[in-house]
């Protein structure tokens, strides 16, 4: 039998990626998704790779998808009489300012299944109505007319004074033996409407998470399988059916953690990574550690827990292309998809990023997916001179048009994690992954004068990786709200969450030595309503002040006012070393070269050297115009840029 | 001619830039108005003060800003650095709440292009706290400030900045904002220079400038398409906010080739209360129905003004005069306006819906025993379409704004919110019915001074084609387990104890059962 490894899978739409770290080696495998019953899949790959699992860490879409398809749980929601129709109302606007017609997301719990108690604590966290036990025997028998499966416990301030959401619990647990979530541990913040969105969609998809990890454990055993968060750490199953609202973004959450991972490999940890896909593109940036947000919606729900800040878009491969009534082009947010897909899968209709790539050359079509699916890139002609007519421009123009437009929304999602953060692109790497980013690349680094671009080995299965390399992260939040008078009460309240954290990392397994706690606060000016999270310590004014200043270019002399407490606890797991690749000359090795290739750019047509990418080996150089292409991938260099390849097999692209 | 991919390229670079000025304005300010609530604007326009881009905000703010921006334009000489600050609603502002920044963009000397943002404050100073008074004159509205350099080439102006915040109730709140609406600014200044460097200015200037022709264009195309005549509405306003008498709002719409005229002539005469609109309220009216009716496509921006006319009469309550007392005609009549324009425009379009609940349930408060100052307003139901019903407990036309938290509220102010609820049943019937408004009901836990600023408590939001109207809202003090029904506009002093219950009208209803 051979030695036990840890095991990486991320399960996408299509395929369900399989990888692990053997004897100085990084091995890949795919599996057919199997999406109606997502286990299957995983534990084939698993067979397959004909390995033992040490550890099965894992990336779960399956409270995505219950959440994307609203195919989750019957949730009973409890909360304060009167306020039954918050998580209806939401925050009272519509998201299009200009749609007559607008109607936003039904709620995930129908207002037969939303039920009020008279209770009632207010600021300071005192009782001012108190919860009758004949208040809780009403709520019983009111219950015990409707059906459901889970219940969302949710009153104000709870997080100040948990007693009455805990007292129903209790009642209510004991009554019908099912789970209740109560708001005050799942996100014990304030602002009733989105932490009682978190705690519902938390009950929403518990039950399928529940069953689908059930599964799972039968067939690993639970002690060896672990889950991704949206946070970039992984925790314990056990956790994770207890709080599944933390596995949202569980598999682009994997991308990013393999980013650093590669990014601290090969010292450059400030990256803004580009992960583009067929229908969208998910942008972030990692500054030492990835960007976190508190402040994510998904699906139009407010999910308040923190998760890596991941900027989605509507632009991928697959967006299609079209000329306004003004005469303008537009591309996406509509994508041709995987079905019928790009005009030159066969049977598409509608033109699309991936088209025109196709169709200036910088594509090659027997080089897709190795190989191994077929395209047509006769067809993709007259749909452009077609479009190019309309527009009144040449085909191979338009071509480039469509990547321009294509590439200006990719910009603007640059700029909404960077320069709208404070952060200034030119001190970052672009660093790629997923299918197309690698033909985008050299464009949006030139336009946002980012120097350089990372086109990580294996970008198609980077998430799965992630997995293998995420350390246990765990966070804990309290709303706290005091005044600048009243910071020295915060390392009271600190050692208090802390006391938990480290209880819950050695119940996870870790040893003291291995477990790191960070502090944060929410600060900010009283009497604003948007807080800034920074590093605890003595100096939270100036700190803040600082903060402020870079964020929103300056400061004031006014109260400070700290509104919520984080602690951040990390469990430090062993991390396989990336595999160094075999040293080469500048020269690529002849069997790298797989021959000359036509493409078009800016306005000229271009003779360019294909690679193989597999082939390269460190030390290797390449300028553009070429074309590097490996089996999910390709490298598009233009003129004036050349590649390097890295030690571990990175592409390095620079302007030079 | 425009390159239509740069087009596309340059629409995505300038909504960027507006959007960023407004991240920055929410997330600094300290009104819950601006802050919580997102009743602000930002928006970019090129030197002759012509609309090139605006982020999504309010839609009462933009149809107006251009009127500002101009004002400002034919008073001063721009140096680098400066930023003019202004309020006066008969000279381009809205209601003196809403105060507007204005910034001059410059290139290598020379002046190109402008940055402002205005945005709601809790308070302007004058007769009631909130400054959303039940006045007669606008002066007892408010501080009304010209358009004055408050920051000049980059050094704020202390006496003036001072000036300012000695007319205005809880200061240091104040001084938060304008710092906040200034950093907004700067932050438009620097990413449009940016834009600039990166295009040239030639480019920047071109693209401005085709962008509002693109939107002509776009717009006359779907104009053509309309059916030709002409189209009469009119609806009513409960009454002026001093007297009972009903205000009537009456346009009539004519559809020509490529081509509208909005003629208002037909509204009544300016009224004594606090309702009057002034002519930019109107037009930023006519631009928000605008934007709803043409294809998403179509950016908002000056192109499309091009081809519109808004004719009103000078005196009518569509075109008050100086000293009219306007508070409540930025909130209010507004919303009559847009009713009685997509009224006249549902003989022409089918997709038009009845109507939504026509007010804003503007709600203010202020502290008697401590001094604070909080102000509100509540949605309601949207009118159903043939397309569907309308939507409940939502904000609909000339307003946007987000719901303060009850958290965030009572951890602030001395009350609690009891109810907030949908107010189920009162959309109005129909094939489609329409949305249901809200309960909102607060407790008081110190005496305190109440405004309320609503409408349809008299005459109901419109039924289309055979659909019902929605039901009219109704203001309620409970006081010692007795319920009073309050005027639609009023102001009551409230003890410790009492409740004060705002139930908001529902949409219409489209179609016969």
């Amino acid at each position: 039998m051979d030695e036990a490894v840890v095991i990486g899978v991320d399960t996408g739409g299509t395929f369900t990626d399989v990888v692990f770290y053997h004897r100085g080696r990084w091995h890949i495998l795919k599996v057919p998704s199997t999406p109606e019953r997502p286990h299957e899949a995983v534990i084939r790959g698993i067979k397959e790779s004909g390995r033992t699992p040490l550890k099965v860490i894992h990336g779960s879409t399956v409270a995505t998808n219950t959440l994307i398809e609203r195919k989750g749980a019957r949730v009973a929601l409890i909360t304060n009489r009167g306020l039954e129709d918050v998580i209806e109302i939401g925050r009272q606007n519509r998201e299009r300012l200009y749609d007559l017609s607008y109607r936003r997301q039904p709620p995930l719990v129908p207002a037969n299944l939303r039920f009020g108690v008279n209770c009632r604590i207010d600021r300071n966290g005192n009782v001012v109505e108190d919860l009758d036990e004949s208040e809780i025997r009403k709520l019983i028998a009111e219950l015990e007319g409707e059906e459901f499966d889970v219940v969302s416990v949710s009153f104000l301030f709870s997080f100040l004074n948990d007693e009455h959401e805990k007292r129903v619990k209790k009642a209510v647990e004991g009554f019908f033996g099912v789970d209740v979530h109560c708001s005050s541990d799942i996100l014990p913040e304030f602002r009733e409407f989105e932490r009682t969105s978190t705690v519902v969609v938390n009950s929403y998809v518990a039950p399928k998470m529940k069953s689908y990890l059930g599964r799972l454990s039968q067939a690993f055993g639970e002690a060896r399988l672990k889950v991704m968060q949206s946070n970039g750490g992984i925790i314990s199953v056990k956790k994770a059916v207890k709080e599944p609202v933390r596995t949202i973004l569980s598999g682009p959450a994997g991308g990013v953690t393999a980013a650093l991972y590669i990014g601290e490999a090969i010292g450059d940890t400030k990256l803004i990574t580009l992960d583009m896909g067929g229908t969208s593109t998910d942008v972030s940036l990692i500054d030492g550690s990835p960007l976190m947000s508190t402040e994510l919606k998904v699906t139009g729900l407010p999910i308040k827990v923190p998760m890596i800040e991941i900027h989605t878009i509507g632009a991928g491969g697959g967006s299609i292309a079209r000329v306004d009534e003004g005469g303008v082009l537009k591309v996406g947010p509509e994508s041709a998809g995987a079905d019928p897909g790009p005009v030159c899968y066969g049977r598409g209709e509608a033109l699309t990023v991936t088209d025109a790539n196709l169709f200036l050359g910088r594509l090659l079509p027997h080089y897709f997916l190795g190989g191994a699916m077929r395209l047509y890139p006769e067809r993709v002609e007259p749909y452009m001179v077609r479009l190019a007519d309309e527009l009144g421009m040449d085909p191979y123009q338009t071509a480039e048009g469509i990547i321009t437009v294509a590439n200006s929304s990719m910009e603007k999602a640059i700029r909404a994690v960077s320069v709208e953060k404070g952060y200034d692109p030119e001190e970052f790497s672009l660093f790629v992954f997923g299918g197309a980013a690698s033909l985008h690349a050299a464009a949006l680094s030139e336009a946002m004068k980012i120097k350089r671009v990372i086109i990580p080995l294996n970008p198609g299965v980077l998430s799965a990786v992630g997995m293998v390399v995420a350390d246990c992260v765990k966070d804990y939040t309290l709303t706290v709200m005091l005044g600048e008078d009243e910071l020295d009460r915060l390392d009271g309240f600190f050692s208090e969450m802390e006391k938990k954290a480290l209880e819950e990392m050695r119940e996870e397994g870790f040893e003291d030595a291995r477990i790191f706690v960070e502090r944060y606060v929410d600060v900010r000016y009283a009497g604003q309503s948007y807080e800034l999270s920074i590093p605890y310590g003595s100096d939270v004014r100036n700190r803040f002040a600082k903060a402020h200043e870079e964020l929103y270019g300056y400061s004031m002399d006014k109260e400070i006012e700290v509104v919520n407490l984080r602690v951040r606890a990390v469990g430090l797991v062993d991390k396989p070393p990336l595999s160094p690749i075999p040293e080469g000359g500048q020269s690529p090795p002849s069997d790298a070269f797989l021959g000359k290739g036509r493409l078009y750019f800016s306005g000229s047509w271009y003779d360019a050297d294909v690679y193989k990418r597999e082939a390269l080996l460190a030390g290797n150089s390449i300028s553009g115009p070429s074309i590097v292409v490996e089996y999910s991938s390709t490298v598009f260099v233009p003129p004036g840029f050349a590649v390097a390849v890295d030690g571990f097999g990175n592409l390095i692209m620079e302007r030079g | 001619m425009y390159d239509p991919v740069r087009l596309e390229v340059f629409r995505n670079l300038f909504s960027s830039v507006a959007e960023e000025m407004g991240m920055v304005l929410t997330r600094c300010a300290f009104s819950p108005n601006i802050k919580e609530r997102r009743d602000l604007s930002c928006a970019l326009f090129d030197e002759k003060g012509e609309l090139v881009a605006q982020a999504a905000h309010i839609p009462v703010h933009l149809g107006s800003m251009p009127f500002a921006v101009k004002s400002a334009l034919s008073r001063f000489d721009f140096e680098p650095g400066d930023m003019v600050v202004f309020n006066d609603p008969y000279l381009g502002g809205t209601h003196l709440p809403d105060v507007t920044v204005i910034a001059p963009v410059f290139w290598e000397g020379k002046l190109c292009f402008f940055v402002a943002n205005r945005a709601h404050h809790a308070d302007i100073g004058g007769m009631s706290p909130g400054s959303m008074p039940l006045s007669e004159s606008i002066y007892q509205e408010g501080l009304i400030i010209p358009p004055v350099k408050l920051v000049k080439r980059g050094k704020l102006d202390e006496e003036i900045f001072d000036f300012i915040l000695s007319n205005v109730r809880v200061p240091e709140e104040r001084e938060g904002d304008f710092s906040a609406q200034i950093g907004a600014n700067r932050r438009g200044i620097l990413r449009l220079t940016e834009v600039i460097e990166r295009y040239g200015i030639d480019a920047v200037r071109d693209y401005a400038a085709f962008l509002q022709d693109y939107a002509e264009k776009s717009a006359r195309q779907f104009i053509k398409r309309m059916p030709a005549g002409e189209y009469y509405f009119e609806d009513f306003l409960d009454n002026d906010g001093l007297t009972e008498k009903a205000v009537k709002i009456a346009v009539r719409v004519k559809v020509e080739d490529g081509h509208l005229v909005f003629d208002f002539s037909p509204s009544d005469d300016e009224v004594e209360g606090p309702l009057n609109a002034v002519r930019t309220i109107t037009i930023s009216c006519v631009l928000y129905v605008l934007k709803c009716i043409l294809p998403d496509y179509v950016p908002a921006n000056a192109g499309i003004f091009r081809c519109v006319d808004v004719v009103t009469r000078r005196g009518s309550v569509v075109d008050a005069r100086k000293p009219k007392a306007v508070s409540a005609g930025n909130v209010e009549t507004s919303q009559r306006i847009v009713d009685v324009c997509l009224g006249a425009l549902s003989f022409a379009l089918d997709f038009v819906p009845a109507a939504s609940q026509g007010t804003m349930n503007n709600v203010c408060i202020g502290g008697v025993e401590s001094p604070f100052v909080y102000y509100e307003t509540i949605g309601g139901g949207m009118g159903a379409s043939r397309y569907g019903d309308g939507e409940s407990a939502i904000h609909s036309h000339m307003t946007n704004t987000m719901n303060t938290p009850v958290e965030a509220l009572e951890f602030a102010y001395p009350f609690r919110v009891v109810r907030y609820e949908v107010r189920r049943g009162s959309g109005g019937g129909g094939r489609r019915k329409g949305g249901d408004g809200i309960v909102r009901e607060y407790l008081f836990l110190e005496d305190a001074e109440v405004t309320v600023v609503s409408e349809r408590r008299r005459f109901a939001p419109y039924g289309l084609f055979g659909g019902s109207p929605g039901a009219r809202g109704l203001n309620l003090l409970v006081r010692d387990g007795k319920e009073e029904v309050l005027p639609s506009k009023c102001r009551v002093k409230v003890k410790r104890g009492d409740r004060l219950r705002i139930e908001t009208p529902g949409g219409g209803g489209y179609g016969a059962e």
